[in-house]
């Protein structure tokens, strides 16, 4: 292979030789598993995302009847991600969702974007710093994307939501990978994180229990149009031994959830309240399952 | 002249009718394929505009006596028209094709009072339709349906249907009144919060298809959330007051109001045809 491919530099030059290596059907918008040939390892961490999951989703299905609230769409097959810009739907593929070419292949230059400097033969590739940024999500998440400025916080969404992964191999195909050095990568799995317990401080005042978004520096849960929820389950204990049950949802869509440092104050029945037992548990717009972020007891400070 | 055709053409291409009773009757199944979630582009409901159009453009060319342009419209009035008695097989009667070419024909006579005839008689045949019809088909196909919108009780952490959701949505509302007017102040108290939580939610429930949240924030907007906050503080008080509780109750309601406004009834009749 080595010997071909010095023969190839000798007889056309290296611009020649990119060529010679494209595949066309690469920059014909793909489905995300030929993207999968090169990058393996991206492909299976982006499938267990839920941008693989945004068309295919039953909840989705359910709540667009069956894929007729027609606004809803775009955001769920985009046919080009750009940073700001609300993308228009695909016509092509929908069921990869947020696919590999929604993001990465731009009909202005007719190559991939992305943003590390790389030399990948079978398709020009640009390097893009965008990609590193906040803006290049609010496209889509614009509420998550206003709320994470109000925060005024330095980390941006690729920060949390694409970790770095270290130094990897971009592409796990014979004999490109062999031209290539291993590079910082992000992961593709998007993994919607879970609000640790100390990402939401919860205080006894009189009369009150104040939660505080400490933690997560955009609206908790947050979402554009989804439905993921907070459930605080307190149980009142009062000094006459009376006990009382308080139930709240706090949501995006309610306008409830919890701004980063707002504090959100929760009335409790009136009366001499001894101790609070609170329970704060999440669900995640696509799922049933409530998962517990916190649990504490708070009790009243003697006088 | 051009002022008789003119009221005469308006007069009896629009959809006048009137009643002192009006009976609903269930749209015909085909329909259904000519708007949302089955088609996006109204096909029927676009044949009617371009219908409307085309009687206007007679109209419009005749009184600058522009025959030719006339009858250019009245030609298009009738390919939609015969092409409009096909879409829903039930309704076929309604529609008599011959009076169509009857007044492409009064058209080409280039004679206004055969245009007013011509345009009376198949007018005629458009309000007889509109008249049986076209109420109930803006009640069912153009408001969507509540069928498939689910909404999280804060209270009981369940999903419930809209109506169901109402239902306790009341029951809490007239508790606090019982419990209020009884002088149970604890009582009340509790399914007052009940109340509060439950009307807070149903933002959410507006957001499943308001997605641009700006009729959301009318209805279930910073108003709304002044008085339920007003309520919540009303009613944490020792002694919680009576008359200034049901005030704001007074308060809420005009957002319950408003959105009942615009879509009890189309949902009462969408849930009455289902039945």
């Amino acid at each position: 292979m080595i010997p071909l491919l010095l023969l190839l530099l000798f007889l056309g030059g290296c611009e020649k030789l990119e060529t010679v290596f494209v595949e066309e059907d690469l920059l014909q918008r793909p489905p995300a598993k030929r993207c999968s040939d090169c990058h393996a390892d991206i492909y299976r961490e982006w499938k267990k995302s839920r941008h693989f999951h945004a068309w295919t989703s039953e909840r989705f299905r359910i709540e667009t009847e069956n894929y007729a609230k027609v606004k809803c769409l775009a955001c769920h097959a985009p046919h080009q991600v750009d940073p700001g810009r609300k993308p228009e739907l695909r016509a092509e593929f929908r069921e990869d969702g947020v696919s590999c070419v929604a993001c990465h292949f731009k009909e202005e230059t007719k190559s991939m974007h992305g943003p590390l400097k790389v030399w990948s033969p079978p398709h020009p590739s640009k390097q893009d710093l965008s990609y590193t940024k906040s803006s290049f999500c609010a496209s889509c998440h614009r509420e998550t994307y206003k709320e994470w400025k109000l925060a005024k916080v330095e980390r941006s969404c690729q920060s949390c939501h694409m970790p770095s992964l270290g130094k990897r191999d971009l592409i796990q195909k014979f004999p490109f990978h062999l031209f290539h050095l291993a590079k910082p990568r992000t992961s593709h799995e998007f993994p919607s994180l879970k609000a640790r317990p100390e990402d939401v401080e919860v205080r006894l005042e009189p009369g009150k229990i104040v939660l505080t978004n400490v933690g997560v520096p955009h609206n908790l849960p947050t979402a554009d149009q989804g439905d993921p929820k907070l459930y605080l389950l307190a149980e009142v204990i009062y000094s006459d031994g009376r006990r009382k049950k308080v139930r709240k949802i706090l949501s995006p869509q309610s306008k409830t959830a919890l701004a980063y440092r707002e504090p959100r104050e929760i009335r409790i029945p009136p009366g001499e309240v001894k101790e609070v037992r609170v329970k704060l548990l999440r669900r995640l717009a696509w799922s049933e399952e409530k998962e517990l972020i916190k649990e504490i007891t708070l009790r009243t400070p003697s006088p | 002249m051009k002022a008789k055709a003119l009221i005469a053409v308006l007069s009896l291409s629009g959809i006048l009718f009137s009643a002192d009773k009006v009976i609903l009757k269930k749209p015909p199944e085909s329909l259904k394929k000519f708007y949302p979630p089955a088609s996006q582009k109204f096909e029927f409901l676009s044949n009617m505009y371009s219908m409307s159009t085309a009687f206007y453009g007679i109209n419009l060319n005749i009184n600058e006596g522009n025959w030719k342009g006339a009858k250019e419209w009245a030609l298009k009035l009738k390919k939609t028209y015969i092409e409009t008695s096909k879409m829903v097989p039930e309704w076929k009667d309604y529609f008599k094709p011959k009076l169509a070419d009857n007044l492409v024909k009064a058209v080409e006579s280039k004679s206004v009072d055969k245009v007013i005839e011509a345009s009376k008689k198949l007018g005629q045949t458009c309000a007889k339709c509109h008249a049986d019809n076209q109420v109930a088909v803006k009640l069912v196909y153009h408001f969507p349906s509540f069928d498939n919108i689910k909404i999280e009780d804060p209270v009981e952490f369940m999903e419930l249907e809209t109506g169901k959701y109402m239902k306790k949505l009341t029951n809490s509302l007239k508790a606090l009144k019982v419990y209020l007017t009884q002088g149970n102040v604890e009582a009340a108290q509790e399914a007052g919060a009940n109340f509060i939580e439950r009307a807070r939610q149903l933002r959410s429930m507006c957001s499943k298809c308001h997605t641009n949240k700006l009729s959301e924030e009318v209805i279930v907007g910073k108003e709304f959330e002044g008085h339920l906050n007003k309520l919540e503080e009303l009613l944490s008080a020792q002694k919680p007051n009576r008359e200034e509780i049901f005030k704001t109750l007074g308060s809420i309601g005009m957002s319950c109001s408003r959105c009942h406004n615009v879509h009890l009834i189309p949902a009462l009749v969408q849930e009455a045809f289902k039945k």
